[in-house]
């Protein structure tokens, strides 16, 4: 098979406003791409022309070389989604096996993916009695029972507590070594790192760069210098050659162009300083220079073993 | 394509969507129950004052009772319910699970149409009861039948127009817009009180209704009349319904 989804020459808007423009995406079997970028930057219109939500208005958007907004080509789709809607009075076995139904599959299909998810044990259990985490491991079965081409996640951890997140890529990556196309779209720049071959960089509907994340990440010669410190953030953006201060916890990262500089002054300046690390830019940063703005939630601490 | 792979899904999505709706009935039945409750409680009041007492046609008014505000009844609960659980279902996102798995169209809209028959049947079971208890065996068992299967056939136009509004509006917006055109039509159709005690303007707007042409056919089953043109009427207005609905459901925004 060639791609499992194409997009090429793709232009969107919502009345004046220009969503999607000129976007060139090409995604291989076996490949997981993430889409990175500000809030705004055409991620979630990507997403629905994919699932066939949205309506192609200029360009082509092909998910295994059929137009998604066919219920058959769908069948090739295994979608996870931030919220997803599940009713209340259904139980998991229930909906996993609908969603089997739905993709053409047997229902016998259900019980295999359940396992895998790790949530055999909640088969007879109601979804309205389910917690965050707990459904988003029943999307991510109801995603998988198809056995799709492709995997559309759309924010798929949110919610999900570290030792649910190692479990949920672990899957994911099981999968995409198994040759299932896979595209994700988060707000946890590390998740993508961790687990992305390549990544996207969209801003303002635009691709502004696709490389690998080690790639991107060696785009910026500037460091980050982590440290746990008494000093606070106003303190610390004083010194000489400091970019940004933020904190994770109890330590501070210090991002500069200049380490030697700003550890001098910081070494002088602060008795209190322990635990002091200094490293590459990550890819965060990376999208940071290139787009100009944050990743809305890149403060999220996360675990990633992928 | 592995061995887990089964045959086309249409006809096997639309038993799973039914199942899930019956499902949701079953376990949570208040719903269910606050539906019929209006329409039976309306008709029991009536039926008790004046179902005894002969009409026009010649049948006990128990009877004839039984084909308009039977109508009322299939109309009420076949109009209301699957709009608002629709746009619930949007509000909730599974309607977006559903629009981006690999559902048809049909499936997903037939199952909602069929799902809404049980309060259907559930109505008719209620008023046929009632008028037993009250007027005594007016019609035969023959009839009941034949009323009841007309009614339910001939509410799934209004299943269809309740999906096209919960389709595009919330759940409130729905439950006041199918409000809205449920009780004009009710009682500008004579399904209340007859058509010969409403002002004229009234009875001109009758025979543009889809209400007053159920009630016509389902009147039809009783007396025997011809009712040709009201078959039409509810075919037109199923396959514009129908159209309505599809249009509304690929154009969903979810």
């Amino acid at each position: 098979m060639d791609e499992v989804l194409r997009i090429a020459g793709v232009h969107h808007r919502y009345g004046l406003v220009q969503a999607l423009s000129g976007v060139e995406l090409d995604v291989t079997p076996g490949e997981c791409v993430a889409l990175l970028g500000p809030n705004g930057a055409g991620k979630s219109t990507l997403i629905g022309l994919a699932t066939g939500l949205l309506a192609v208005q200029e360009g082509e958007v092909r998910v295994c070389g059929a137009d998604p907004r066919r219920a058959a080509t769908r069948r090739h789709l295994g979608v996870v989604q931030q919220s997803m809607g599940l009713p209340r009075t259904l139980k998991v076995g229930e909906l996993v096996r609908g969603a089997a139904a739905r993709a053409g599959r047997a229902a016998s299909a259900a019980g295999p993916v359940l396992a895998e998810v790790g949530i055999t044990e909640l088969a007879g259990r109601r979804s309205g009695k389910l917690s965050g985490g707990q459904r988003q491991r029943v999307a991510l079965a109801m995603a998988l029972v198809g056995e799709p081409d492709l995997l559309l996640l759309d924010e798929p951890t949110t919610g999900l507590d570290v030792t649910a997140r190692r479990a949920f890529w672990r899957t994911i990556t099981a999968r995409r070594d198994a040759g299932v196309g896979i595209v994700l779209t988060t707000h946890i720049v590390e998740e993508a790192a961790a687990v992305a071959d390549r990544v996207v960089i969209l801003h303002g509907g635009r691709v502004v760069a696709v490389d690998t994340p080690a790639a991107l990440s060696a785009l910026l010669p500037d460091r980050t210098i982590s440290a746990r410190t008494g000093l606070d953030d106003v303190a610390l953006r004083a010194f000489d050659g400091v970019l940004s201060v933020r904190r994770d916890g109890d330590r501070v990262r210090v991002a500069t162009a200049v380490p030697e500089t700003v550890l001098r002054a910081w070494l002088s300046a602060d008795d209190t300083l322990t635990d002091l690390r200094v490293e590459g830019a990550g890819l965060e940063q990376a999208m940071f220079a290139l787009t100009g703005e944050d990743i809305p939630g890149h403060d999220e601490k996360t675990e990633v073993s992928a | 394509m592995s061995a887990m792979t089964v045959a086309a899904p249409g006809v096997r999505v639309l038993g799973v969507e039914v199942a899930e709706g019956l499902r949701a009935i079953l376990r949570e039945p208040t719903a269910l129950f606050f539906s019929v409750l209006f329409p039976v409680g309306f008709f029991a009041m009536f039926v008790s004052l004046f179902g005894n007492q002969p009409a026009p046609s010649g049948l006990p008014v128990a009877a004839t009772m039984l084909a308009t505000y039977g109508t009322y009844g299939v109309v009420s609960v076949m109009l209301m319910n699957p709009g608002i659980r629709t746009a619930e279902d949007r509000t909730t996102g599974w309607m977006r699970v559903k629009k981006v798995s690999g559902a048809p169209v049909g499936a997903t809209i037939g199952a909602k149409v069929i799902a809404a028959l049980p309060y259907a049947l559930l109505v008719m079971a209620a008023l046929v009861a009632v008028t037993a208890a009250v007027a005594g065996p007016v019609l035969g068992i023959g009839t009941i039948l034949r009323l009841v299967a007309v009614l339910l056939l001939g509410g799934l136009p209004f299943a269809l127009i309740s999906l096209a509004v919960g389709f595009v509006a919330s759940p409130n917006a729905a439950a006041a817009i199918l409000n809205a055109v449920l009780f004009p039509m009710v009682i500008a159709s004579g399904l209340w009180f007859p058509l010969d005690y409403m002002p004229a303007f009234i009875q001109n707007v009758a025979p543009f209704l889809p209400t007053y042409h159920l009630s016509q056919l389902a009147l039809a089953q009783l007396t025997g009349a011809d009712a040709t043109a009201n078959v039409l009427a509810l075919l037109v207005t199923t396959a514009v319904a129908g159209a309505l609905a599809g249009w509304a459901y690929r154009n969903l925004r979810v």
